[in-house]
């Protein structure tokens, strides 16, 4: 027992020099004048501007066109042959909540217990992991962070990929309550024979979790009801706070959406009753059979974040090209959507998700929209932020080609109009090694 | 879906026309035409055909340098890409029941070939990824794991078509972590299995191999008695050992699960010292920190592309690993352990251009030829020449563009994916489960009411 | 081991022919029954004559001597008792798995004693039929069964046995019958714990034995050849078996599985069965081609009870459990040998089981063979059981309908010649009494430190204990429990000093009437406790 305990201590301390903060350069708090000339640019919202130059100051996007006037005192950038995006927006992830996976120390994504909604990533964010630099050096400027786990994880939150603190790296906190909506799995799906009394206790258990869910909202109900009838008149009678309570507030009162993370059609439509019954405004996410429900997403518009869709189908016979195909469908039934990874350390593999599903029938042009104006507009951002456009953030890259493609290169990364040093972990490495002697 | 539909042919003798385009046309001759052939070997033919018969590429070159056999089914591949088979690795698809044999540090009595099955539609859709071909392992929980399978994804047919004849036998070696039980641990009541530091993964093997040169020599003793007519009591066989005297004569190749640079060095330090073979580096995140080592030794690498900081070895591992390892001389491939990576290999093969600069030539090796050359199947994979299996790939576009998706994967001249086929037998599938299911509620619902009925008194 | 019965056993031989004859003249004559023989045409108004425990006549004209007592059975129908050529009664059905390590430092997979079985168990000596495992059995008309442990790998060598009165020995018809192996994987962490390891495991206990037998051969010619070889008692059970005077009953229900089990018999030149067999519809010819008797378990697979459920469900099993029942009619046309046999269900399945086989194109002649006249051959019992014939042992089943019907009741048994007793009609086939163990018990340990209390609650599932424990020591489920009748087995995991500290507590207890008493072992050594149950 000595031993495990000395074992414990050993992953402790290693895990300390794991998370031991990243060396990597970070954004160096200027917020200059740029423009960067004849370059193509596509703004993602309006028509590709070709031989084109676009020009950021103050962390904002000042103009973009063919004859864009160039400041005075702007840092000019060459972009002949060289493409301009809108920085792409990773609809889930747990970057800054984990740095290597096997060793707790270094999580910190799922809390204790079934019900956490004031578990909030904002808290835990962790701006010197090596994960930041690693993605946003492929043209990812910002990402959702989401705690997982449990029936209610916690709270979202929608970070830019640099900064010093926790702080500066957020962008909307909380964005969106994350639920794991309760899965009903009364049998397998594969060779085992019905067992009947196994398949009791998982309904038995499902109904409890989805009774402590329900218990959860009809105490924010009425804790929020006490608590703004409270706020407006002091003689209310006081009562005792509520730490998970209070967290809920601005979900039933609807300011805070939820993202419901549900994968079957049986569970995806609990959860849509669910939402109903809770008026909840609803984001619909991971969605295998997303497709199986389209009419009662439409008929709500309900959001929904697709992915990881580099993943295998749920079922046996499903057929192959089941996830890749369904961000196509859910474009031409006009539902709201956008792509996330569901990673952390390979986040920077985004476009690639969002490309399989161009090669499945997506429009290219939509593909990347999933990953940058999607996303703002289902997050309530898109005033901000996921497309090149005067007055929004400087949130940019620069790339020797379609982003989608793995073969193209970016080159340079601007964030809130910070020029990010295009460096990693791993950056770092490779040129150590290609010096070795 | 057309996964069913084939397993169904070999099942019961159901015959069923869906499945007819899927089965027994090894006598078919095949002809592509106008695609542009990725060769691998012999670089880039555009408007190019690839004629197969009898399973084999008998004819590859110009349109208007091969002629197109009579009776031959054509493809036309205006517009699209021709490639070999993927091979992958290393693959634990397939495998019925747990790839690990946990319990033993050194498990090679176990093989992965005893356990396969050919009812997993992972192999389907890695088929519907260009894979053909593949190395199933065993998994990664003790310093010497089990025998290993090299087989071809042949989904539909008998196991036993699966498998290469003349493949090599292959055994899963372990370093690091896993082995030494870092992230998983016995339940109460258990104690921990040995070893548990990289110091003990060395001890294990070490004395595996000293314990087979004993075993190897009582042998040699009992055989030479039974030469001077003597009749001593044989050695007992020992199926651990017997593996491990395979590995030292050069019969078994090693194929090792490694991350570190220190457990890279021991285990081919060990192998110089003991005198075996390692054939490939499997995993080797850090093998771009002593690539030249690696090359100096003849060993090859095999790797993830861009995964790390899944567990603290894999922390250092970078996305240039691969053009590292293969600048510096050592043979690489891009490997998967996987069900869902070994469907689109070709896309990271296409990293390593990204990362590290590879040409396009040394990249499309990295998921083909070199493969082959691991495998040590490369008179028989890993390009497009004559002579070679016709396991091919045609791709709607370059194989290293993220749009391109899979038209058609041949092994051996069958077709065992098409997409128009497939999507043409989602309905019909669905349409047999929806009967089926009918099937059986009618009949359960007459035989309820059959029950309801009260008996007579 | 189990040396219960080693004492008894030759107090029970004294015994013996004082007891036989305490019994009355064995002289019977069945008449006006349709009479199903099983080796030929029905007969219709037939008499079925027994004597002395054997069948002495069966026809439409036998003349009824005058020492019979007759049986009216007219409108019935009289068969030969049943074969269930595959079952594990009379033993638990999973075993305490004592642990262990599969080797600290370099074991390789050597043969070992499996402490749950091994090939030197003998199912005849460790048997424990109960009242309810026979009357279950007799009641839908089995009088013969096959049976072995289900657990472990080798399971043991299996028995056949008539469920007749009398003590085990007396039942056997043969012993050993066969060796029986199973694909059991063992618990993470025990060897071998995969199905890879499984057959590495027999493959290497095969090659073992093989060396035994050369190895005990250059050694007994000449003593002073060398060390002596060590003497194992389960390689030398495993000899019938490389010399191919024991067949080996693989169970396998699966293609791959039976592919796999015939792949390790064809390595080792096995005369094997296969017991399970219910993919055969698949490879029926292959099976055929390769003469290989098939006990074909009517366990068959179930469809979920939720509509949603199914429709989760691959087609590729929906398929299966749909034809699975059609492996009996499709082993009729191929010509494979088979049997039908309960298998892993229960006694209590058993009839509808073969009831769905003829569903699915077997017919009811067919079905009597397979239960009866085949199973006796593949068994190599023909000579004295499967059939009404003369000189065979008189299993001799009545039924008032046909015997396969739903509604078909058995009203007289005969086993061995004498008439037998059949379960009360309102008790259901294979339900059995709560169990003398079930229930609340307050233990007290001795230990050291003093006495510490624990309370736990068990459950008897065929000789398999669930249950729960609490007390001083912390509280939780136990582990590795199992019930024979009188001894009782059971682990908990107890708190120690700390929070993350627990050791296991392994109790060995013998239950008496409402006490039970014995020993736990501990970390810390052995202690005694005692114990009684609660309300």
């Amino acid at each position: 027992m000595v031993k495990r305990t000395a074992l414990l201590l050993g992953i402790a301390v290693s895990a300390l020099q794991l998370s031991a903060q990243s060396v990597i350069l970070n954004n160096n708090g200027k917020k200059p004048t740029v423009a960067i000339k004849n370059a193509m640019v596509v703004p993602v919202t309006a028509a590709v501007c070709n031989n084109c130059t676009i020009v950021f100051s103050g962390g904002k996007i000042t103009a973009i066109g063919a004859n864009a006037a160039v400041p005075d005192d702007a840092m000019v950038i060459d972009g002949t042959g060289l493409r301009v995006y809108p920085g792409m927006i990773d609809s889930g992830t747990r970057i800054g909540l984990t740095e290597v996976e096997s060793v707790p120390g270094t999580n910190d994504i799922s809390e204790l217990g079934d019900l956490n909604p004031n578990a909030f990533a904002a808290i835990a964010l962790n701006p010197h992991s090596n994960v930041i630099p690693v993605t946003r050096i492929n043209g990812i400027t910002a990402a959702v962070a989401s705690p997982g786990g449990g029936i209610v994880s916690g709270q979202s939150a929608l970070i830019q990929l640099s900064g010093w603190t926790p702080k500066e790296m957020l962008i909307q906190s909380p964005l969106a309550l994350n639920i794991n909506f309760p899965r009903l799995r009364t049998s397998s799906f594969d060779d085992q024979p019905q067992d009947e009394e196994a398949e009791k206790e998982a309904r038995k258990s499902y109904t409890e979790q989805l009774d402590k869910l329900r218990d959860l909202f009809r105490d924010a109900n009425a804790y929020a009801k006490a608590a703004s009838a409270r706020m407006k008149d002091v003689n209310v009678k006081r009562f005792d706070r509520d730490v998970m309570l209070e967290s809920m507030v601005p979900v039933v009162q609807g300011r805070v959406p939820v993202i419901i993370h549900a994968n079957l059609e049986r569970d995806i439509r609990a959860a849509i009753k669910f939402a109903d019954e809770e008026k909840i405004k609803m984001i619909l996410a991971d969605a295998d059979d997303v497709a199986r429900v389209i009419p009662d997403l439409k008929k709500r518009d309900i959001p929904v974040i697709l992915g990881p869709i580099l993943a295998i189908p749920p079922r046996e016979d499903d057929p192959y090209d089941l996830i890749f195909t369904n961000a196509q469908k859910l474009n031409e039934a006009g539902i709201r959507f956008s792509i996330q990874s569901d990673d952390a350390h390979n986040a920077r593999n985004l476009p690639y998700h969002a490309a399989m599903c161009a090669a499945f029938g997506l429009p290219k042009d939509v593909a990347l929209k999933a990953i940058t104006i999607y996303p703002a507009q289902i997050f309530g951002v898109a005033d901000r932020m996921g497309s090149l456009e005067v007055g929004k953030r400087a949130d940019l890259f620069i790339s020797d080609g379609d982003p989608l493609e793995i073969t193209t290169n970016v080159k340079r990364v601007f964030i809130d109009g910070e020029d990010i040093p295009m460096d990693s972990y791993q950056t770092l490495l490779y040129k150590k090694f290609l010096a070795r002697p | 879906m057309k996964q069913i539909a084939e397993r169904r042919a070999q099942i019961a003798g159901f015959t069923i026309a869906l499945c007819l385009g899927f089965a027994a046309f090894a006598q078919n001759v095949t002809v592509i035409r106008d695609a542009t052939i990725l060769t691998i070997t012999h670089g880039k033919i555009e408007h190019g055909s690839v004629v197969m018969r009898g399973g084999k590429i008998v004819a590859v070159g110009l349109d208007a340098q091969v002629s197109v056999p009579s009776g031959a089914t054509v493809i036309d591949g205006a517009g699209k890409y021709v490639t070999p088979g993927i091979i992958d690795t290393h693959s634990h698809t397939s495998v019925d029941g747990s790839v690990n044999e946990i319990s033993l540090p050194n498990s090679g009595a176990v093989r992965i070939g005893d356990v396969l099955t050919n009812e997993d539609v992972n192999v389907y859709r890695q088929l519907a990824g260009g894979t053909t071909t593949a190395l199933v392992l065993h998994g990664s929980a003790n310093s010497i794991g089990g025998q290993s399978q090299i087989v071809k994804w042949k989904y539909g047919r008998p196991l036993s078509e699966w498998f290469i004849p003349d493949a090599p036998r292959t055994i899963k070696f372990a370093l690091g972590e896993n082995p030494k039980s870092s992230n998983f641990r016995p339940p109460p009541g258990i104690p921990a299995q040995y070893p548990a530091t990289r110091m003990g993964v060395e001890e294990v093997i070490r004395k595996s191999f000293l314990d087979a040169k004993d075993y190897m020599a009582k042998w040699d003793e009992y055989d030479a008695r039974k030469k001077r007519g003597e009749n001593p009591i044989p050695p007992r066989r020992d199926l651990m050992l017997d593996v491990m005297a395979d590995i030292l004569r050069g019969k078994v190749d090693v194929h090792s699960h490694c991350y570190r640079t220190d457990e890279i060095l021991m285990l081919l330090n060990l192998s110089d010292e003991l005198g075996f073979k390692v054939r490939e580096l499997h995993h080797v995140l850090e093998g771009y920190k002593v690539a030249r080592e690696i090359a100096a030794h003849g060993v090859g690498g095999g790797t993830f592309i861009d995964w790390w900081g899944f567990k603290a070895e894999a922390y250092d591992a970078i996305p240039y690993n691969v053009a590292m390892m293969e600048n510096a001389g050592v043979v690489t491939v891009v490997n998967s352990d996987s069900d869902e990576l070994a469907r689109r290999l070709n896309l990271d093969a296409a990293k390593a251009i990204k990362y590290g600069g590879l040409s396009e030539d040394e990249a499309l090796k990295l998921c083909t030829i070199n493969g082959a050359k691991l495998l040590r199947l490369d008179h028989r994979l890993g390009s497009i020449e004559v002579g070679k299996d016709a396991d091919l790939v045609i791709w709607t576009g370059h194989p290293f563009s993220t749009y391109s998706r899979v038209e058609t994967t041949f092994i051996e001249g069958d077709v065992y994916f098409d997409r128009t086929k497939d999507l043409a037998m989602r309905a019909e599938l669905a349409k047999e489960k929806r009967d089926r299911l009918k099937k059986e509620a009618d009949e359960e619902g007459k035989n309820k009411k059959g029950k309801k009925e009260p008996a007579n008194g | 081991m189990r040396s219960k019965w080693t004492p008894v056993l030759p107090i029970l031989l004294l015994l013996l022919p004082i007891a036989a004859q305490a019994q009355a003249p064995g002289v019977y004559a069945i008449t006006g029954a349709t009479v199903h023989p099983a080796n030929g045409p029905d007969i219709v108004n037939g008499t079925v004559l027994i004597r002395d425990g054997l069948i002495e006549a069966v026809g439409a004209n036998v003349a009824i001597p005058p020492d019979a007592a007759v049986i009216d059975a007219k409108g019935a129908h009289v068969y030969p008792g049943l074969i269930d050529a595959q079952t594990s009664l009379g033993f638990p059905s999973a075993r305490p798995q004592t642990r262990r390590r599969g080797g600290g430092g370099q074991r390789g997979a050597q043969q070992e004693q499996l402490p749950e079985t091994s090939p030197a168990y003998i199912a005849m000596r460790n048997v424990n039929l109960t009242d309810d495992d026979i009357d279950a059995a007799r009641g839908i008309g089995v009088t013969t069964i096959v049976t072995a442990p289900a657990f472990g790998i080798f399971n043991g060598q299996s028995a056949v046995l008539n469920l007749g009165t009398g003590t085990a020995e007396e039942r056997v018809i043969k012993s050993p019958a066969a060796m029986q192996i199973s694909f059991n994987p063992r618990p993470a962490w025990t060897f071998p714990d995969s199905l890879m390891g499984v057959i590495a495991y027999i493959r290497q206990t095969m090659l073992d034995a093989q060396w035994y037998s050369s190895a005990r051969a250059v050694y007994d010619k000449n003593p002073t050849v060398g060390p002596r070889p060590e003497t194992s008692e389960s390689l030398e059970a495993m000899q019938p078996v490389i010399a191919k005077n024991l067949p080996v009953v693989f169970v396998a229900d699966g293609e791959l599985m039976i592919r796999r089990a015939q792949k390790i018999a064809s390595e080792f030149g096995l005369r094997y069965i296969i017991s399970g067999g219910r993919q055969g519809y698949r490879f029926a010819d292959d099976l055929k081609a390769a003469n290989v008797p098939v006990l074909v378990s009517v366990k068959w697979p179930i469809a979920p009870t939720s509509k949603e459920d199914r429709e989760e469900q691959p087609l590729r099993v929906i398929r299966d459990r749909q034809l699975a029942p059609t492996t009996p009619s499709v082993f009729v046309k191929s010509g494979v040998t088979f049997a039908l046999v309960s298998g892993a269900g229960k006694t209590g399945d058993f009839i509808p089981g073969i009831r769905k086989a003829m569903d699915n194109g077997l017919s009811a002649d067919d079905a009597l063979k397979a239960t009866t006249i085949w199973p006796a051959r593949i068994f190599g019992v023909d000579r004295q059981l499967g059939s009404l014939e003369h000189g065979k042992i008189a299993n001799v089943v009545v039924s008032d309908k046909p015997i396969f019907d739903k509604e078909a009741k058995i009203t007289r048994e005969f086993v061995d010649g004498r008439e037998v007793r059949l379960p009360s009609p309102d008790k259901k086939a294979g339900e059995s009494a709560p169990s003398a163990v079930d229930g609340t018990w307050r233990l007290t340990v001795r230990s050291s430190q003093g006495d510490v209390a624990v309370t736990v609650t068990l459950h008897n599932e065929n000789g398999a204990l669930t249950g729960t424990f609490s007390g001083d020591k912390g509280s939780g489920d136990i582990r590795n429990g199992s019930f024979d009748g009188t001894t009782v087995e059971f682990t908990v995991a107890v708190k120690g000093q700390s929070e993350t500290e627990s050791s296991d507590w392994v109790f060995h207890g013998t239950l008496d009437g409402t006490s039970m008493s014995g020993s736990v072992t501990t970390s810390l050594g052995t202690v005694q406790f005692t114990g009684s149950k609660g309300r």
